[in-house]
């Protein structure tokens, strides 16, 4: 036998060698491949998702302006405290003196943030090396925090990014409209919900590669995707619109205790923007979860606050904070009751069927399928015109008109006013209306539908249809925003006027606004009239017959005060209408027009002036007006004299000296015709006072009486120009109070007459 | 090839001459030594300068490789002590190639009288590591007692068991090769070897070498002149086994979910651990065509467990790509050819027997680790030549190629 290799040794080493080259090694790459370029993205898309981290970073939300451009809402810088534990952990706790570092960390933290030790503390347990300490920390906060991480040494144990926090300026003002955002930054409700799309922006990311203890890797791998800002949004809103509504629904709401909140809304009648809109009681955006209505917080305050009573509690307090962010202008329905038989009127002018001549007769009741129903004068009215019956709000005149319509017409009409569907209006928690169509009007449906009982719209959609009726018959979509900007100022989109379709002619609203115009003049509606302004409008006392019947109709009724109306009547711009849910009745009667009428012509009073509105006095008008009082002081006291008598008023001199050195009232304020401007030509004189007289329950002639006894002066709002009985029903400053001579008491008259 | 190896085995003049140079070596004075030492470095070099180039490239990228693969899990293990493996390494990879230089000029002839010695030691050392179990010496690491302590040294007696039993078979082969036919010289004496050495090593729970020594030892069996039909016996017992324990036992069904988390390491059984498979596949995956480049793995940061060990070929594969990975691969495949065709031209059969062997040892490591790596057949702890960290086994390796490059200078292949 040969020493070395036999063949069969050398063959049988091949084939080892061949198996484990070819199966070997060739299965080696055989799976290397299909790893690597057959199955390599899907296996690399999965390594990169635990390799990197992505933290989001905030975009900035955008402002919020009146059409003026004034700030309604707006984002600040705030910042978040983020805790890296695993860091604290593995960086911080292993060094020189740091053994406790976390209690350091979670004491000195915990008293920056006013948060609890403990709290701080757990954070730090967790596995992870992103823990949130806080949010929404304000710029000051950040600095201590910093100048901490300096003092201990931190490093990356404590970090801050950037976020935003939400600014009302104005607080509670305007609030259903521009609605809040959650912490969060995304809008929960008005305009913040409805174009939180266009206001939040796109966040940016940070992908930063982490290694699997959740550090930083050392080398570079950071890809950051900046944010994008939100766009701005510019309202229809004028905040001085808006200023003086609330301030006149909110002093309204206050006197008349309506116990299911107010609301106004102020539009311009041929483009549907929104000028105004409030709710009472609402909410500060900047605290939305903190309840404000009394009530409520109260029949919280009532349940005991123990674990058994913990669900009803929270229950209650979920139920109130969902109920003050609610916009009751388009989310709740009501019956409008007789501010809708503008529209009934609209119907009947338009096809024909009456005249502002047509004559009806009013019984005190009109029997329609065996049922009398009554009209609010039950004595009746007589037989009166179509006009008079609109201006004494006579509920069978509209019975009647109802029958000439007919079902079939007046829902093709009501529809068309459209009050079957949603307005549009861009806000979130818009409701529909609820009504019977023409297949369910029956005769006694139809009779109580033209004067606006029956069926349930929502103040949006009233406002939108009595729009129609006072500008030449066009449905136009209300909205409250403008136009969206970006945030270098260049316009995104805009919102133009949406006319969705003409119901009635321009002649039919021409000539509803005149017989309204007479109704808010010498009619039901005069509690609305503004002196100059040609003001078209209409009461509604309506029964809330559903809540009255599902309470079975024991207890008071309850009742809705409106008022809506239009100005001027011959070429309306601004209309408006104001809604007091439940006031509480005085000696169990409600009238809305003495209600709802006041505050209508203060806002209006204020409103169409600024809105650059020009006044056209009657003859009647001006001989009533208020003159401005004008300046004297300085001047001899013949001088002085002159000068007031030539401006139409009166005056009396207080004290001993040549010139006067004070005037009450003051240079530039109105006062009526013939008015008292008091004269003071010593110091001493100037200090002294007169008591204010009651003034209230009082004729306009009695009140002038009083006013000028007590040395005072007089403004004077509401009905009284154009009442014949009209009463004085309150007064500015109270009775009893100490005044200086000549001050202005600001009486307001309303006309017991016009009370529906 | 075939006409490469028969040219080499045909060729005896130049292998003649070699064999008169060894004779002669062996008595050489000390002088004549140091002269001779002079010629590693000479291109006339009688050591197979292939073979050893091959090894130090391979070294070289594994060392490299190493370095990138360990440095971020040492940074955070070791107190930010980023090149703890790397320094240890080189130190050890300087060392063990002086042992191997040194060990290509030790005649492998001498390996006859030392057979049987270091079996037996053999022997000693796996009985000990299951006399010392759970003590200092062999502690329990992940429910296996492959490491053995003593001191500052550390070292897995299944590696000097692999050397043990290539260096026993290739000396009963040569020493009773007339015999191979016969069932008491042929058969029965590797058998029991080979399964005395098995349960041993099956013993310490460590089946990733039990399975190495199995195949070896069948390989050489194979090599040496075992007929087929004991194969075919040895097969079919086998089969009878397998059959037994999934009928008669619920071993089978004990392992299904560890198969089942082998077969989707991505959706794995309750309790099935598959994190260290799930992690390479991604980082294999991660490297694409072309890797990341050297140093850019981002596995290695600690998703990866023991990048440094068992799975650093994963990490060469993100940071090189399939390319990188299969030169790599190609270059281990070279080595291995380079080794066969080395051993085959040995002078005589123990020679060949023991390159081949050692030859084959290196291969079956290298596939057995990347198909661990690729999750081709389950995870189990089998390391990497060259590439992965370890002191004595890199040493222990290096010198065993020193054992092939003593063969080379013997064997009568054409030198370059």
């Amino acid at each position: 036998m040969a020493k070395g290799t036999t063949v069969r040794m050398w063959r049988r080493t091949i084939f080892v060698l061949l198996v484990l080259i070819v199966g070997g090694f060739g299965t080696l790459v055989v799976s290397l491949f299909r790893l690597q370029i057959l199955e390599g993205e899907e296996l690399q898309t999965r390594a990169v998702n635990q390799q990197t981290q992505d933290t989001s970073l905030s975009a900035k939300r955008g402002t919020i302006y009146d059409c003026n451009m004034k700030v309604l809402a707006t984002s600040a810088d705030v910042w978040k405290i983020v805790l890296d534990p695993n860091y604290i952990r593995k960086e911080l706790v292993p060094k020189e003196g740091n053994e406790n570092i976390q209690d350091v960390i979670a004491e000195r933290l915990a008293a920056i943030l006013g948060k609890d030790q403990e709290t701080i503390r757990a954070l730090m347990e967790k596995q992870t090396y992103y823990a949130v300490a806080a949010t929404k920390v304000e710029t000051d906060v950040k600095d201590q925090i910093l100048e901490l991480k300096t003092e201990l040494n931190l490093g990356n144990a404590i970090q801050l990014e950037p976020d935003y926090k939400r600014y009302y300026p104005y607080g509670a003002f305007a609030s259903s409209v521009l609605g809040f955002t959650n912490s969060e930054n995304q809008g929960v409700t008005g305009v913040e919900a409805s174009y939180n799309s266009y206001l939040s922006g796109t966040p940016g990311k940070l992908v930063t590669a982490k290694n699997a203890w959740g550090i930083d890797m050392p080398y570079q791998y950071e890809q950051r995707v900046e944010a994008q800002d939100g766009y701005s949004i510019v309202l229809t809103i004028d905040e001085v619109v808006q200023h003086f509504l609330e301030k006149s629904v909110a002093e309204a709401a206050e006197s008349c205790q309506a116990r299911n909140r107010a609301c106004g809304i102020v539009m311009n009648v041929n483009t549907g923007e929104i000028l105004a809109m409030t709710v009472k009681g609402d909410y500060d955006p900047n605290d939305p979860y903190t309840i404000t209505d009394e009530a409520d917080l109260a029949a919280i305050a009532a349940i005991p606050d123990d674990e058994e009573h913990q669900e009803e509690r929270s229950e209650a307090i979920r139920t109130a904070q969902e109920k003050q962010w609610r916009n009751k202008c388009i989310s709740d329905t009501y019956n409008p009751g007789s501010v809708f038989k503008m529209v009934t009127a609209a119907m009947g002018i338009e096809e024909g069927l009456v005249n502002e001549n047509t004559t009806f007769s009013c019984g005190g009741y009109y029997r329609v399928a065996d049922y009398n129903i009554g009209c609010w004068k039950t004595a009746g009215h007589g037989t009166e015109t179509f006009a008079q019956g609109l201006s004494n709000s006579c509920n069978p005149v509209f019975m009647q008109l109802g029958e000439l319509l007919g079902a079939d017409t007046f829902f093709r009409y009501f529809e068309a006013f459209g009050l079957t569907r949603k307005t549009g209006i861009d806000l979130t928690g818009e409701s529909n209306s609820i009504y019977y169509d023409a297949a369910g009007l029956g005769p006694t449906e139809l009779a109580t539908s033209s004067f606006g009982q029956t069926f349930r719209v929502t103040p949006i959609q009233m406002i939108t249809a009595a729009a129609a009726v006072a500008n030449g018959g066009y449905l136009v979509q209300p909205h409250v925003v403008s136009k969206i900007i970006d945030s270098d100022g260049n316009i995104v989109s805009t919102n133009d006027t949406t006319v969705k379709r003409q119901v009635i002619s321009e002649e039919t609203s021409a000539r509803v606004s005149a017989m309204l115009q007479e109704t808010a003049t010498t009619g039901t509606a005069k509690n609305g009239y503004v002196a100059g302004y040609r003001i078209a409008g209409k009461t509604g006392t309506s029964e809330k017959i559903d809540e009255w019947n599902a309470a079975g109709r024991e207890g008071e009724k309850m009742y809705i005060a409106s008022y809506c109306g239009y100005a001027p009547a011959d070429d309306p711009e601004i209309i408006m209408l104001v809604f007091f849910d439940e006031p509480v009745p005085q000696n169990g009667e409600v009238f809305g027009s003495a209600i709802a009428g006041p505050p209508f012509a203060e806002t209006m009073a204020e409103i169409l002036p600024y809105l650059g509105i020009e006044p056209k006095y009657t003859e009647e008008e001006l001989a009533k007006l208020d003159i401005s009082t004008p300046g004297v002081v300085g001047q001899s006291v013949e001088s002085a004299q002159t000068t007031v008598s030539n401006a139409g008023l009166t005056y009396k001199v207080y004290g001993e000296g040549d010139k006067v050195v004070a005037q009450i009232p003051e240079q530039g304020e109105s006062i009526p015709k013939g008015g008292t401007v008091v004269l003071y030509l010593d110091a001493e004189s100037a200090a002294g006072t007169v008591t204010v007289p009651e003034l209230t329950g009082l004729t306009l002639s009695q009140v002038n009486a009083r006013i000028s006894q007590a040395g005072l002066n007089i403004s004077v709002s509401g009905a009284a120009l154009t009442g014949s009985n009209a009463v004085s029903d309150t007064q500015d400053i109270a009775a009893g109070t100490e005044v200086p001579a000549g001050t202005v008491v600001t009486v307001n008259f309303v006309d017991l007459e016009a009370v529906h | 090839m075939t006409t490469d190896v028969r040219a080499g085995a045909a060729g005896s003049a130049p292998g003649a001459a070699n064999d008169g140079q060894t004779a002669q070596r062996k008595k050489n004075s000390v002088l004549k030594r140091v002269r001779k030492k002079f010629r590693i470095f000479s291109i006339r070099s009688g050591m197979d300068l292939p073979f050893f180039f091959l090894i130090l490239v391979l070294l070289t990228i594994g060392l490299v490789m190493l370095f990138s693969a360990s440095y971020p899990y040492a940074y955070y293990n070791m107190n930010g002590d980023s090149y703890y493996f790397i320094r240890n390494q080189v130190m050890f990879a300087v060392l063990g190639v002086a042992i191997m230089i040194a060990v290509s000029y030790f005649d492998y002839h001498h390996l006859h009288k030392l057979a049987i010695p270091i079996l037996l030691v053999t022997y000693l050392l796996l009985v000990a590591m299951l006399v010392l179990k759970d003590s200092v010496f062999v502690p329990n690491i992940k429910g296996a007692y492959r490491w053995f302590y003593i001191g500052p040294i550390n070292f897995q007696p299944s590696e000097v068991a692999k050397f043990s039993l290539i260096l026993i078979f290739s000396h009963l082969v040569s020493l009773n090769f007339d015999k191979m036919d016969t069932f008491r010289y042929g058969v029965l004496p590797y058998v029991l070897i080979l399964g005395s050495i098995a349960l041993l090593v099956v013993l310490e729970k460590h089946m990733s070498a039990t399975l190495i020594i199995l195949i070896l030892g069948a390989a050489m069996m194979f090599i040496g002149g075992v007929r087929l039909r004991w194969f075919g016996l040895a097969f079919a017992v086998l089969l009878a086994a397998a059959l037994y324990l999934l009928v008669f036992t619920d071993l089978f069904s004990y392992a299904m979910d560890r198969v089942y988390g082998w077969l989707d390491p991505f959706n794995p059984p309750e309790g099935v651990d598959t994190w260290q498979t799930r992690q390479s596949l991604m980082t294999i995956g991660s490297g694409g065509l072309l890797g990341l480049g050297l140093g850019q793995s981002r596995q290695k940061y600690l998703y990866l467990p023991e990048p440094q060990n068992d799975f650093i070929f994963a990490i060469v594969c993100e940071e090189l790509g399939f390319i990188g990975a299969l030169i790599i691969i190609v270059l281990f495949a070279m080595l291995i050819w380079r080794g066969i065709v080395v051993s085959l031209k040995a002078k005589d059969k123990f020679g060949m027997l023991l390159g081949v062997g050692l030859t084959f040892q290196i291969g079956l490591q290298v596939i057995l680790n990347i198909m661990v790596v690729t999750n081709t057949i389950p995870n189990t702890g089998i390391s990497l030549p060259f590439f992965s960290y370890g002191g004595t086994s890199l040493i222990m390796l290096l010198a065993e190629m020193g054992v092939v490059l003593s063969i080379s200078r013997n064997s009568a292949i054409e030198k370059l």
